[in-house]
């Protein structure tokens, strides 16, 4: 084994030697010289390597956290339609899941790139939604906020008001705990959390207003874009995890003994009550480590905007910044390590959560 | 308490019965069914309704553009859209589909490919029929012997004296089997049992053994005899693509993968710390990467690791960062079937008497394996479908076949069409495939 390492590294240092691209990580200062398609942090041709891989990474950061979100959502949807008593929508689930997981992920992606939203109308003619939202053939414009000065205020009065209601809420929770009773928490903690902002947001002089995009010559302006490519990779993987969510959710719900929920109406729980205190903190322990898995797998899977050409790490990095430095080892590794570090971080984070939650025996 | 009603001031208490409760309604033929799982009260009936209604609005286009104004023959895409503008033209996907098929492989030899797989798929028949007992066998010599003929059908070109013979070995047993499969089924004798009383007087013991080989020997000289002559052309790995390539790429993937696999998973639980490690190390560095960049480095970074006089094919590099990948996957399926199996087993071989070896092979990784086989067919559906990921580095598989109709001269353009006649492929393969794995998934449980 230790011959064929040896072999293997010889092999690797004379190739290096004969290219004259000797191992290390220096160019990772050198400007980059091409330019990226999108990017939320300021990106230009003139900026290094290094800022190429940060674009990358707050890229597919971004790209597969909404995916996350949504597509653990709409799985929820998909689940619990699917265990629907109604035949027909429980059916209608049932073929939605099977469709969607049975398609390679990658003929859904270039699907929904090609065929729908490369197609979409040009920016003059764009599809409006109560005119702030617009969908046309170069991506989605949304409005963004827009901080003036003094707008620090507000965020910082929103910030001690989130933590002011956690205390609350916990205190309250140990209050029920000793005494049996609930406190009157619902108002005082809005108030907290509304009250408090409102007043310093108007008191400052409404520092926030949002930039609504608006159609300047032939294309818009102001507000916030994601481009087609994203919306393409976030559709359709936000639709092919959905599925597989779905199914977790459903087996989930299933495993539960029928006799909890006969049991919960038996001592007169509502429905709503049934379903918050018996079916989801039992289905969690069994959603919870597969859901794991899935959104490590999201996060693995964003890659795949690759084929379409939206610049996410193994687009700007693996693709472009190898083609122009050809540094293959160095590249491959700073990927490889990026993804490794991602995995190991939401395993670690989820996987403590998850044994909080798990039961406890003996 | 409304429906008991008692005399308040009176002296006696005077019985008044409840009304009695309304039948029970009907749960049982067609219309119990309909009325239980579709319309069991007035917001489920409109429920209903309104799926339905959304189904019907969401299906009509659908099909009015697959089916009903869908054009199936013209010439060009210029043609199909005078013909029907807003219709699906599959008239593209006809001269293409050969090209989708077997990528760009010399039509005239396309006969190889097609004949490689009907021999793969002969060997593994006799693993669906109920009266064969030695199907472990049968399924092991398919994995190890049926490679070299389908490597000789479609790769051609010069073959060695060693694989010629292999080849020609590897179809004598093919044979073999069918016409044991054959005497089985009309209730006579195996064939060795015929010739045992010829090959006993030569070698007394294990005449059944020898008799068998004696039958293999004999069939692969008479093959090899026949075939002598034969010769095929050269096709380069180049060619070899579309969904031809997609089958090589994925089986030969599932195959290896499960060796790499069990090596992993029994490396992990190994007591030798080097060994464990490195296991570990494999398992997760893989598990954590996502594919396509596994596929990246195979593609830019193994080449730094050979001589650089050395020519590399994509295609194998290809399947070592597939193999690489599918096998770390694996091994955690392995690990599962190995945990699942209860202590005793162990405990009982170690007590036989049997080495490490010897248990794993003969007593675990049997019941491990036969427990597994339900994810391993999963594993070959989600690797199925990942090797469309070839294509974004340039193997003509079955999807880069498909994006290329689009950009023929004369079906510029054609992009939906293709995209969606090859999902209907996948759907079709992947979701009989996932049928199948449930059903035996079933099956195993209860045999259980």
């Amino acid at each position: 084994m230790c011959g064929i390492g040896y072999y293997f590294f010889s092999n690797v240092v004379e190739n290096l030697h004969q290219m004259e691209l000797p191992f290390g990580f220096g160019f990772i200062s050198s400007t980059a010289g091409f330019d990226i398609g999108w990017s939320i942090i300021p990106y230009d041709p003139t900026m290094s390597y290094g800022r190429v891989y940060l674009v990358g990474i707050v890229n597919t950061l971004i790209l597969s956290t909404l995916i996350i979100l949504f597509a653990t959502l709409l799985g929820f949807v998909v689940g619990i339609i699917r265990l629907s008593q109604n035949f027909l929508l429980s059916q209608v689930a049932r073929w939605y899941v099977e469709c969607v997981r049975n398609i390679p992920l990658l003929i859904q992606i270039v699907f929904w790139f090609i065929v729908v939203f490369s197609t979409l109308p040009p920016p003059k003619k764009s599809y409006a939604l109560f005119n702030i939202f617009f969908l046309n053939n170069r991506g989605f414009y949304l409005p963004s906020p827009v901080f003036e000065t003094h707008s620090g205020w507000t965020l910082i009065g929103a910030l001690a008001a989130m933590i002011c209601t956690i205390i609350l809420l916990k205190k309250s929770r140990v209050f029920r705990r000793k005494s049996g009773k609930r406190l009157p928490i619902l108002y005082p903690a809005l108030l907290t959390l509304f009250g408090l902002v409102a007043i310093l947001f108007v008191s400052t002089g409404s520092p926030i207003h949002w930039a609504v995009p608006s159609l300047q010559g032939f294309n818009f302006h102001d507000g916030f874009f994601f481009p087609i490519s994203f919306m393409a990779a976030f559709v359709s993987m936000t639709i092919y995890r959905s599925a597989t969510i779905g199914e977790m959710v459903r087996a989930g719900i299933q495993s539960i003994d029928p006799g909890q929920i006969e049991a919960a109406s038996a001592i007169g729980f509502s429905p709503f009550k049934t379903l918050r205190l018996i079916i989801i903190p039992q289905a969690a322990r069994a959603i919870l480590p597969p859901l794991i898995n899935a959104w490590l797998t999201i996060v693995k899977e964003s890659s795949l905007a690759v084929a379409i050409g939206f610049p996410e790490l193994v687009s700007v990095f693996i693709q472009t910044s190898l083609n122009q430095t050809g540094r293959a080892i160095e590249i491959v590794m700073m990927v490889m390590g990026f993804y490794m570090c991602t995995s190991l971080s939401i395993s670690f984070v989820m996987n403590r959560y998850n044994k909080r939650i798990q039961m406890r025996e003996g | 308490m409304d429906t008991q009603h008692t005399e308040q001031s009176g002296e006696l208490l005077k019985f008044v019965p409840r009304p009695s409760r309304p039948p029970v309604t009907i749960t049982y033929g067609p219309a119990g069914w309909l009325k239980k799982n579709m319309f069991g009260n007035i917001w489920n009936s409109l429920l209903t309704f309104t799926v339905f209604a959304l189904l019907f609005l969401l299906l009509k286009p659908f099909f009015e553009w697959t089916l009903i104004k869908a054009v199936w023959t013209a010439s060009t895409r210029r043609e199909c859209l005078a013909i029907s503008p807003d219709g699906a033209c599959w008239a593209g996907i006809f001269p293409w589909f050969n090209n989708l098929m077997y990528g760009l492989y010399p039509d005239a030899l396309q006969w190889r490919v097609n004949l490689g797989f009907c021999i793969g798929f002969l060997w593994f028949v006799p693993l669906a029929l109920k009266k064969i007992t030695n199907k472990m066998f049968i399924a092991l010599s398919g994995v190890t012997l049926f490679p070299f003929i389908a490597n000789y059908l479609f790769l051609g070109g010069e073959r060695s004296t060693f694989h010629y013979i292999v080849s020609c070995f590897a179809l004598a047993y093919l044979l073999l089997i069918y016409g044991n499969i054959f005497l089985k089924y009309m209730g006579k004798k195996q064939f060795e049992q015929y010739i045992e009383p010829f090959t006993g007087r030569l070698y007394r013991k294990n005449t059944f053994l020898s008799a068998h080989l004696m039958i293999l020997l004999l069939l692969t000289i008479i093959i090899a005899y026949l075939l002598g002559n034969l010769t095929l052309e050269y096709v380069s790995v180049d060619v070899w693509g579309g969904l031809f390539l997609t089958i090589i790429i994925s089986s030969v993937s599932i195959v290896m993968a499960l060796p790499i696999g069990i090596v992993l998973a029994l490396g992990r639980r190994s007591e030798m710390v080097i060994i464990k490690w490195f296991s570990i190390c494999t398992i997760e560095l893989v598990r954590s990467v996502p594919m396509i960049t596994v596929l990246f480095m195979s593609v830019t970074m193994l080449p730094l690791f050979f001589p650089n006089t050395m020519e590399l094919n994509k295609l194998a590099q290809v399947l070592v960062a597939v193999c690489l990948f599918a096998g770390a996957y694996m091994a955690e399926t392995v690990r599962g079937g190995l945990q699942a199996i209860s202590k005793g087993q162990y405990d009982a071989a170690k007590s036989l008497g049997l080495g490490y070896w010897y248990m794993m092979i003969f007593i675990i990784l049997p019941q491990a394996l036969k427990a597994m086989i339900p994810n391993i067919v999963t594993s070959f559906i989600s690797l199925f479908k990942d090797t469309t990921l070839v294509s974004i580095i340039g193997l003509f598989d079955i999807m880069l076949m498909a994006r290329n109709i689009a950009i023929d001269k004369n079906w510029l353009g054609l992009h939906a069409e293709p995209l969606v006649a090859i999902s209907v492929l996948f759907f079709v393969i992947c979701y009989t495939m996932s049928q199948y794995s449930q059903r035996l998934e079933k099956k195993l449980k209860t045999n259980r």
